[in-house]
């Protein structure tokens, strides 16, 4: 996979992420406007959830280097909810 | 796909951008709390901040080969894959929280404001309204008073 499938495949992973679960609190918590609107998001991120899941048929995601980045967003973001834990703990116990 | 676990790239790339996350969140908050803090928390915005750019610069030396603590772990090639992985994933984040936040408001305000019928409230005479409002109260005390009086008279005759 080079660089461009990678930002693309990643990029894709993230739009998902935050159209699903705005989605999923909007639709619940909203109002009768807004509600709407969620349903629209949760719908877009569920499509998009689909397209990117790991499946033989969609080759461009169903790699290696796909699960690899996946796991290096993972890492990158339980890495930034350590240090800032760290930097609270560091406030609170001054 | 594959998932096996017995991949190094697997580890590779989990603890290499794991450091490089609390590398930025320790630089982040740090420069944060030196400069908005005062007295005792500025000191420990400037640790945060010292332990902060210590790590990240040896993520930098790890991966570019200055040093060789950890050799497996930082291999350039795949760092800078993981690295791209990471940023983009944000990135696609970001874009869709700007795009949720966009629409909706859009959808909150305008409509909301279109929903409104201006017309009514121009129509509305508050003095009228006020007089009615009392005149209303005034007759709901009345009626209270003859309801209490009403009640007190059979006490008196016994």
């Amino acid at each position: 996979m080079n660089t461009t499938d990678l930002i693309m495949s990643m990029g894709s992973v993230g739009f998902m992420l935050s159209m699903f679960f705005m989605g999923l609190l909007i639709s619940y918590y909203g109002s009768s406007k807004t509600r709407t609107v969620g349903f629209v998001f949760l719908i877009m991120g569920a499509a998009l959830a689909f397209a990117i899941s790991p499946d033989p048929g969609l080759n461009y995601f169903a790699d290696t280097s796909f699960m690899n980045g996946m796991l290096a967003f993972v890492g990158g973001m339980i890495g930034g909810i350590i240090g800032i834990v760290v930097f609270l703990v560091a406030i609170i116990k001054s | 796909m594959d998932m096996s676990t017995d991949n190094l790239d697997i580890i590779q790339f989990f603890v290499s951008m794991l450091i490089v996350g609390i590398g930025v969140a320790l630089l982040a908050t740090g420069m944060f709390t030196a400069y908005f803090g005062a007295g005792k928390s500025q000191k420990i915005g400037f640790a945060l901040l010292f332990f902060g750019i210590i790590t990240i610069v040896l993520v930098y030396l790890m991966t570019k080969g200055g040093v060789n603590a950890i050799p497996n772990q930082f291999d350039e090639t795949m760092f800078m894959n993981a690295l791209i992985s990471g940023v983009s994933a944000l990135s696609g984040m970001i874009i869709g929280m700007f795009l949720i936040l966009f629409v909706l408001m859009k959808v909150d305000t305008v409509d909301d404001l279109e929903d409104l019928d201006l017309e009514d409230l121009e129509d509305l005479d508050l003095d009228e309204e006020l007089k009615k409002l009392e005149e209303e109260l005034n007759q709901a005390d009345d009626d209270e008073e003859k309801e209490n009086n009403g009640n007190d008279k059979p006490e008196d005759e016994e």
